[in-house]
């Protein structure tokens, strides 16, 4: 058993570590701001590791029996471009690829765009005249204000109230090769004592309610719910599915736990799957997320409160850092 | 370079209503979380200073630029009037101390500061550059860590340290907290304010007051539970005193922030390991001016009975228990540590 001393000693190892990572994340950003190409010589580096990558994970995740003539190249690890003998198995297409395991490709977030919906129309709008438009685009202020000093360019789809066509959200995050694509709602349910929150990543529903969710946002977008079965299809494949997956849960756990605890009435509806125009159209992790119900008037009075949409807007903040920190997790389980 | 004499350590709780300074030369002070600046030439000939700190601000607010600069525990964004708000009371605080800290002579300060348990990297970062010119080497804890450190709780307890702008949480295991042991609500000391503000002018609106006044109110009569006496203030209604009797009210404000508490507090029992729960429920220690409400660790240990029951004691010094364990982990650190976080 640790005596106090010496449990106090490992507690301000503790204090000190902590607090020399608080420094360093200052200094590492102003060196960003500072400089953002990367050296020639790094680049190379990178790209070397990278290609030795797209090499030797390609043989590890074959299903295909491994020839005899191989495997000490293999179990050796020296594997050279003519080492492999790229007999028919394993040149063919695999038929069950393995997922491809995240902590070997470290990857980190440096621009996140957040998307206030609506504007210009209203959106959903409570009985006693609150829009949807309003509070979608005070809480994404808010949400950038609060991420300012972050390590990360957080860039908002409006900063007014003016008519944006979901294409345009689409192709305003594509563009600017956004790593996380954030689309902030307020939902509108029947019968109107429902409190819930509920958080969406791309995937196909059968849920008839979600449906018509996801008719009303897609709503001006010149589509047909149809139309998107071919492009589902190819995204469900995709690493993105899973990190939308994961970053609609950390937002959602971070949004319920704090906001229950001043609206203890609120339901947790989860993360569920839609196919949200903009979800489909990006090309990064991304989520929408409904942060109230207009429908319900005591919610409303609460949203009428700053306090209150200052929370909704930390926990979104804490559970996009929870996502971004999660990434670099050593332990993390991969897509 | 100037010529130092001196190190001294200090712990700074750094509180939304008030903020206290425990330093090892022996002086701890409070003071009231308020700066204001005399707002023309008048005013500042009246109150004869450029800046007032602390009580002295508040009696002369109706002269003054009056700022409370902490929300929440932690420093207005975007404001640096604010930020420098913060930096008059941590002069101000290092001054009432005795600390020398300009000149020949001037001492070396080494500051452990208490932050809320879920202060974002951010805000740690805003207030380590308000430090700079004040302190030579700053360290920031979480404050329920400060005061568990303090009182050498340091295996199986829970702290919970309920201020004026939050409530923070923090299970000791043996180790250095990791965010899953910690928690932050907004709903403490304002919040109960607020509470009370509303349910007055509701039940007595033709009644003037101040949100200061608010604050005296509760900090002479809060209670949950049942009341010892009644609560009766006095107000002016028209112009003329009267007196309102606002036990109900104080009771439904104050207990307002039970049920967010005390879930919050069986959430992070629940995530010990099973079979040290039964220790860390009987060793839950309240802490912050907001403890002090009457009757509250009776209320807590209710709230428990369904879970097997606990324990929970108020410190006995609710107002300096963050900064004297401030103070504690300023002088067990090592020359060497401080010498890597100096600003």
């Amino acid at each position: 058993m640790a005596t106090v001393d010496e449990t106090k000693s490992r507690l301000l190892r503790g204090v000190v570590q902590d607090n020399i990572d608080v420094l360093q994340n200052v200094k590492a950003r102003r060196l960003n701001r500072r400089k953002r190409s990367v050296h020639p010589w790094i680049l190379a580096g990178l790209l070397l590791a990278l290609g030795a990558y797209v090499i030797q994970p390609a043989l590890l995740v074959s299903t295909a029996p491994t020839p005899a003539g191989s495997s000490v190249a293999l179990a050796t690890g020296a594997v050279t471009p003519t080492d492999i003998d790229l007999t028919p198995e394993l040149s063919a297409p695999l038929t069950n690829p393995r997922p491809i395991d995240r902590a070997a490709i470290p990857l980190a977030i440096k621009r996140i765009v957040i998307d206030p919906g609506h504007g210009g129309e209203p959106g959903a709008m409570s009985e006693s005249g609150v829009a949807e438009k309003e509070i979608t685009l005070d809480v994404a202020l808010r949400l950038r204000r609060l991420m300012a000093h972050d390590p990360y360019e957080v860039l908002l789809t409006r900063e007014t109230d003016r008519l944006m066509s979901l294409d345009k959200r689409v192709n305003f995050a594509n563009q600017r090769k956004a790593d996380l694509f954030v689309s902030i709602h307020a939902n509108w349910m029947e019968p109107k004592t429902i409190r819930a929150l509920e958080t969406y990543y791309i995937g196909p529903t059968d849920d008839p309610a979600t449906l018509k969710l996801a008719s009303m946002e897609n709503k001006g977008s010149g589509y047909s719910l149809s139309d998107y079965k071919q492009i589902l299809e190819k995204i469900y494949v995709d690493a993105r599915h899973d990190e939308s997956r994961a970053l609609a849960k950390s937002i959602q756990t971070k949004l319920f736990r704090s906001l229950k605890l001043v609206n203890p009435v609120l339901e947790n509806r989860g993360v569920k799957t839609a196919p949200f125009v903009v979800l489909i159209g990006t090309q990064m992790p991304a989520i929408l997320v409904e942060i109230a119900c207009l429908s319900n008037e005591d919610e409303v009075k609460l949203l009428t409160k700053e306090d209150y949409r200052e929370n909704i807007a930390l926990a979104l903040v804490q559970g996009i850092r929870s996502y971004a920190a999660s990434l670099n997790a050593p332990n993390r389980k991969g897509s | 370079m100037e010529e130092t004499n001196e190190t001294l350590c200090v712990g700074i709780d750094l509180g939304t209503s008030r903020s206290s300074i425990s330093a090892s030369n022996g002086q701890r002070h409070v003071v009231d979380s308020y700066v204001g600046w005399p707002v023309d030439m008048v005013a500042r000939k009246l109150v004869k200073k450029t800046v007032l700190v602390g009580r002295d601000a508040l009696d002369n607010r109706s002269m003054l630029d009056l700022r409370r600069p902490l929300e929440r525990g932690v420093m207005k964004e975007g404001s640096e009037k604010d930020q420098e708000a913060v930096q008059e009371i941590l002069r101000h605080l290092i001054d009432v101390a005795g600390i020398k800290q300009k000149g020949k002579g001037k001492t070396k300060v080494r500051a452990v500061v208490g932050v809320p348990a879920e202060a974002f990297r951010v805000s740690r970062q805003n207030l380590r550059n308000t430090m700079e010119g004040i302190a030579d080497s700053v360290m920031l804890v979480s404050e329920p860590f400060a005061v568990a450190y303090g009182l050498e709780a340091l295996l199986h307890a829970l702290v919970i340290d309920i201020g004026a702008g939050t409530a923070d949480f923090c299970v000791m295991q043996g180790r250095y907290p990791t965010e899953e042991d910690q928690r932050t609500l907004p709903n403490a000391g304002d919040s109960i304010d607020e509470q009370l503000t509303k349910l007055i002018s509701e039940r007595h609106p033709e009644a003037q007051f101040s949100i200061h006044m608010i604050r005296e109110w509760k900090e002479r009569w809060s209670f949950v539970g049942e009341p010892k006496s009644r609560v009766v203030v006095s107000a002016p209604v028209k112009g003329k005193p009267t007196e309102l009797d606002i036990t109900d009210e104080m009771r439904t404000a104050c207990e307002s922030i039970l049920s967010p508490v005390c879930e919050t507090a069986v959430d992070l029992l629940s995530k010990v390991e099973p079979e040290f729960q039964d220790k860390v429920r009987n060793n839950i220690i309240l802490a912050g001016g907001t403890s002090l409400i009457s009757g509250f660790a009776e209320v807590i240990q209710k709230s428990l009975m369904e879970f097997g029951g606990g324990r929970a004691v108020v410190v006995k010094d609710p107002v300096f228990a963050g900064s004297d364990g401030s103070l504690a982990i300023a002088r067990d650190a090592s020359s060497a540590d401080w010498e890597k976080l100096s600003l």
